[in-house]
């Protein structure tokens, strides 16, 4: 169950990645709609992360090709940001909260120029935002998890852009965290902003998002939830697991899930 | 005794501004976890000075610089292609590419010998102590001072530029090259940038304090800095500070001693960043009682 939407925001076209040449996607296409907060779902090792790493260019593909709004990623590195995965880089680098959400404003300041009060403005609005107000000055090493999460997510909002990427933002954080930054995700969405997700955890997944990527190195759905969230193909998803399927679609009858009724 | 006079100045000057050179780069040579990459860049550069000599025919020629450079840049290609492509272990990939190069350079050496007035010693301690009576002098015959102190001087001004006019870009490509990358910084022009100054920075310190005293300049104040602080400014700052203090006391326990200034200069860095240890482990030890503060979450 693929749907192909109409003036995509991301276009991906037979898209194949491979690590020493075995291959960690294959021959992935979809489109996705503008405005949505879509979930990418899948086991350890679907090619997940790589698949939001080959649309920012990151990972070479060993064929296939990524549209942004139209256009190459190049000629929009302006509009998209970037939430990568918390344990990718060294939290002991001498930083301060607020120097990490300025770097969110590096892109578009340009060679040479350094970021002034109006770029201050915006990190401290986007800190805000996450709820890290009170940690403008603290040291990135004395955060917790869940507080440094916010911090890289408030670095994005400071990019300013129109399509979010996010590499497994509430891997390793608390439920009230968990909560906040979805919500905060929700308001982007309603705003316009396309929030793109990778999410490990199916039961809340089901509640979070309203387009889903379900993938197991081939694409195995792309669409609606009220068309993909079905048991047959969270089981193509997630293969053999028959204990962990039978209870989201227990969780999905318990629920009395109807996307119709939002 | 202690002495002042215009010889232990130059001295002290020029090691200070070498250490300076040194601890900025390593600053952000030790954010990217690449010092022993400066260890390497530090003696594979040694093939490019013998040949730079040898095309040249002197010690000060520009074709000595160039051919460093590119051998420290390609130190550096050596490692990061041993490692990504033959998987090869990073300290491993290291210790291959910089004994072979630095061995590469010492049977140059060896073999040109009647050519090439360098030798092993020279490359490895240096000696600074030499530095007042190597004096440049211009063509109508006039001083105007140690040449050594004149390439040191020029070193800092070179490296001092770099820093500030990339000092967003190597800030954001240490802390998360990835997303350097995505927001469309140039990280590994930066990374050659960076790679490029170490080598030259080699180049020009190695006559006055040698490839070991480079490397400990290198690696130990920033090490020592990154004790006490956690804020890159400071951290810049404290390893200047470093890098001075190093100077001008291993300056005068050489004297005191009457032994070689580079030898002490690197024990002096050593103990230096031994009781910076000890003290900051106390500190951090007092610091744990003080700092659980529970910190709720507002949305």
């Amino acid at each position: 169950m693929i749907k192909q939407v109409e003036n995509p925001i991301l276009e991906i076209h037979d898209l194949t990645v491979s690590y020493d040449q075995s291959p960690v996607l294959w021959n992935v296409d979809l489109s996705l709609p503008a405005g949505k907060l879509i979930g990418i779902l899948g086991p350890n090792g679907a090619g997940k992360s790589t698949l939001i790493k080959s649309v920012m260019g990151l990972v070479e593909p060993s064929s296939g090709y990524v549209k942004l709004f139209d256009q190459t990623l190049d000629a929009v590195r302006n509009r998209i940001s970037y939430v990568p995965q918390r344990e990718s880089v060294d939290w002991n680098f001498p930083a301060s909260v607020l120097d990490v959400v300025l770097m969110g404003t590096y892109g578009k300041l340009g060679l040479f120029k350094r970021p002034g009060k109006k770029e201050k403005a915006l990190a401290l609005d986007c800190l805000e935002k996450v709820g890290m107000s009170a940690f403008v000055h603290r040291q990135i090493s004395e955060l917790s998890g869940g507080q440094q999460q916010r911090v890289f997510i408030a670095r994005a909002l400071a990019q300013e852009a129109d399509l979010y990427l996010m590499d497994e933002p509430f891997a390793g954080v608390d439920m009230n965290t968990e909560a906040a930054i979805f919500k905060l995700l929700q308001e982007m969405s309603a705003g316009g902003k396309t929030v793109v997700v990778v999410h490990h955890d199916i039961y809340s997944a089901v509640n979070y998002f309203d387009w889903f990527i379900m993938l197991n190195l081939h694409l195995v759905a792309s669409g609606p939830k009220n068309e993909v969230v079905t048991e047959e193909l969270l089981r193509k998803t997630y293969g053999g697991k028959l204990n962990l399927l039978s209870k989201v679609s227990e969780l999905i009858r318990q629920k009395e899930f109807n996307p119709l009724k939002g | 005794m202690m002495s002042f006079d215009q010889n232990a100045f130059l001295i002290i000057f020029t090691a200070s501004m070498i250490a300076i050179s040194c601890g900025l780069l390593g600053v952000f040579m030790m954010l990217r976890k690449m010092s022993m990459t400066g260890d390497a860049i530090s003696h594979a550069v040694l093939p490019g000075i013998v040949i730079g000599f040898l095309v040249s025919g002197t010690q000060r020629g520009l074709e000595v610089i160039i051919g460093a450079g590119i051998l420290g840049i390609l130190a550096t290609l050596m490692i990061d292609w041993l490692r990504k492509k033959a998987r090869v272990q990073l300290d491993a990939s290291i210790g291959i590419t910089f004994t072979l190069l630095f061995a590469i350079g010492i049977i140059l050496i060896s073999v040109f010998a009647y050519r090439v007035d360098l030798d092993q010693e020279c490359v490895l301690y240096g000696e600074i102590a030499y530095l007042p009576i190597d004096l440049w002098i211009s063509s109508s015959g006039q001083s105007f001072g140690p040449r050594i102190m004149w390439l040191a001087i020029l070193n800092l001004l070179l490296v001092g530029v770099f820093i500030t006019l990339f000092y967003k870009e190597l800030k954001i490509t240490s802390f998360d090259e990835k997303f350097g990358i995505v927001i469309g910084i140039p990280a590994s022009a930066i990374n050659l940038g960076l790679m490029s100054m170490v080598s030259y920075t080699t180049v020009s310190s190695f006559e006055a304090v040698g490839a070991i005293l480079v490397v400990a300049l290198l690696v130990v104040p920033p090490a020592t800095a990154y004790l006490w602080t956690r804020d890159l400014r400071p951290l810049i700052q404290l390893t200047i500070l470093t890098g001075i203090l190093v100077s001008v006391v291993g300056y005068y326990l050489a004297y005191l001693f009457d032994s070689s200034i580079a030898g002490m200069m690197v024990t002096v860095a050593g103990i230096v960043f031994f009781l910076s240890v000890i003290l900051t482990h106390k500190k951090f030890k007092f610091s744990l009682g003080t700092q659980k503060e529970t910190q709720p979450f507002s949305s």
